[in-house]
């Protein structure tokens, strides 16, 4: 899972071939989700 | 020197906050203690964030700057510089994250204020984070003071000169701090507006500092009552002398 | 705190105090004049409009015996001061 289309909400995995489009609906806007590890940030 | 003969009387007293007169400083010694309470007296304060959620609407950093700045009770005595205490925060929307959802590992740490506001929270949104809170000096980092709002002014006795003259307009005499009457009274400024002619009306008086009194305002941010700060903020002078004595006799 | 000499001769000490800011050493310096065979004593923060250096110089002159002597017995008269006043607040 590493986009997210932004109009039907499906995840979508690019590959090389399709171009930045969603294969189910079409739609160009891809949303990048948040990775599922763990963010450490230091707090200055 | 030798004469270490000190007097102190508090004028108002809290837990958070008070009013003490010292007696019998220097005024370089009064400025050290100020300077200390504020920045060498120790206080826990988050400084390291591990983000597992955050779905809510601020980035990471933001988030982590806000927990940074949320007090913590910090019993000096159980701990050293460095020491670290583990806290967790898990909250799902809709609501308000308030500091007091932070749940710690260390019942001797902990927020210290339960109603300080993280983040609102919208329908669906998620933030799950553990947080480390490490023990340091204001000098590192604004956020580990322990003090807050501390400073002093000098004790101000009035003299009462003599009755103003017939025909001379009473002028207000404005004056901020505690004053010290003739008998030796100790009045804050606020019991007469500040107004010197409001308590000695058709007086003529004079003002002048008392040398070595000094009126500190200490307020703290909850990590350390107003006692302990003061005396941690004298012992971390007492170890910079004490290290001075022992460096100079290697 | 780390001490370097810089300068010493029988009545006079230049001393670097490492780690320290006005805090200590303004009350150190109020603890040296205060001292009866202490003739002079300052410290500079920023020495030559801090070339790269801003550690706190001491300096300090003796009227009879030896600086550093005149230096540990100001420290000694710091704790004592800090001790009495501790112990006044606690009561207080």
């Amino acid at each position: 899972m590493s986009y997210r289309c932004s109009r039907c909400k499906r995840d979508v995995t690019l590959d090389e071939y399709g171009g930045v489009r969603c294969p189910y609906c079409g739609h160009r806007v891809l949303l990048k989700e948040r990775g599922g590890d763990v963010k450490e940030v230091s707090v200055e | 020197m030798s004469e270490a003969d000190f007097d102190v009387q508090y004028i108002e007293r809290d837990d958070r906050s008070a009013r003490v007169l010292i007696r019998g400083l220097s005024p370089a010694f009064a400025n050290g203690i100020r300077r200390a309470m504020i920045a060498d007296v120790p206080t826990f304060s988050i400084d390291t964030v591990r983000f597992v959620e955050n779905s809510s609407v601020m980035f990471d950093e933001m988030l982590g700057l806000r927990l940074g700045l949320v007090p913590l009770t910090t019993p000096i005595d159980d701990f050293e510089i460095g020491d670290e205490v583990t806290l967790a925060l898990d909250v799902a929307g809709p609501g308000t994250a308030y500091s007091g959802d932070l749940v710690s590992s260390e019942p001797l740490v902990e927020p210290a204020d339960k109603n300080v506001p993280l983040i609102e929270l919208k329908e669906g949104q998620r933030v799950e984070l553990e947080a480390d809170a490490v023990l340091d000096t204001g000098k590192e980092h604004a956020k580990h003071q322990g003090g807050v709002s501390v400073g002093y002014r000098h004790l101000q006795r009035v003299t009462v000169e003599g009755d103003l003259g017939e025909f001379d307009e009473e002028e207000t005499r404005i004056l901020r701090g505690v004053i010290e009457t003739e008998d030796g009274e100790i009045v804050p400024t606020e019991a007469f507006d500040h107004d010197l002619s409001e308590r000695y009306p058709g007086k003529e008086v004079s003002v002048e500092d008392v040398p070595g009194a000094f009126v500190f305002h200490v307020e703290t941010d909850g990590s350390v009552d107003v006692e302990e700060l003061i005396v941690r903020a004298i012992g971390t002078i007492e170890e910079r002398a004490d290290e001075l004595r022992t460096t100079i006799a290697v | 705190m780390e001490l370097r000499v810089i300068d010493k001769s029988e009545a006079e000490l230049r001393i670097e105090v490492a780690g320290e800011d006005h805090t200590f050493m303004n009350v150190l310096k109020g603890a040296l004049l205060e001292a009866d065979d202490v003739a002079a004593a300052t410290y500079d923060v920023n020495p030559e409009q801090s070339g790269g250096q801003t550690e706190p110089i001491l300096t300090v002159k003796t009227e009879s015996g030896d600086p550093l002597d005149a230096l540990e017995d100001a420290a000694d008269a710091i704790t004592e001061k800090t001790t009495a006043l501790s112990d006044a607040v606690r009561a207080a």
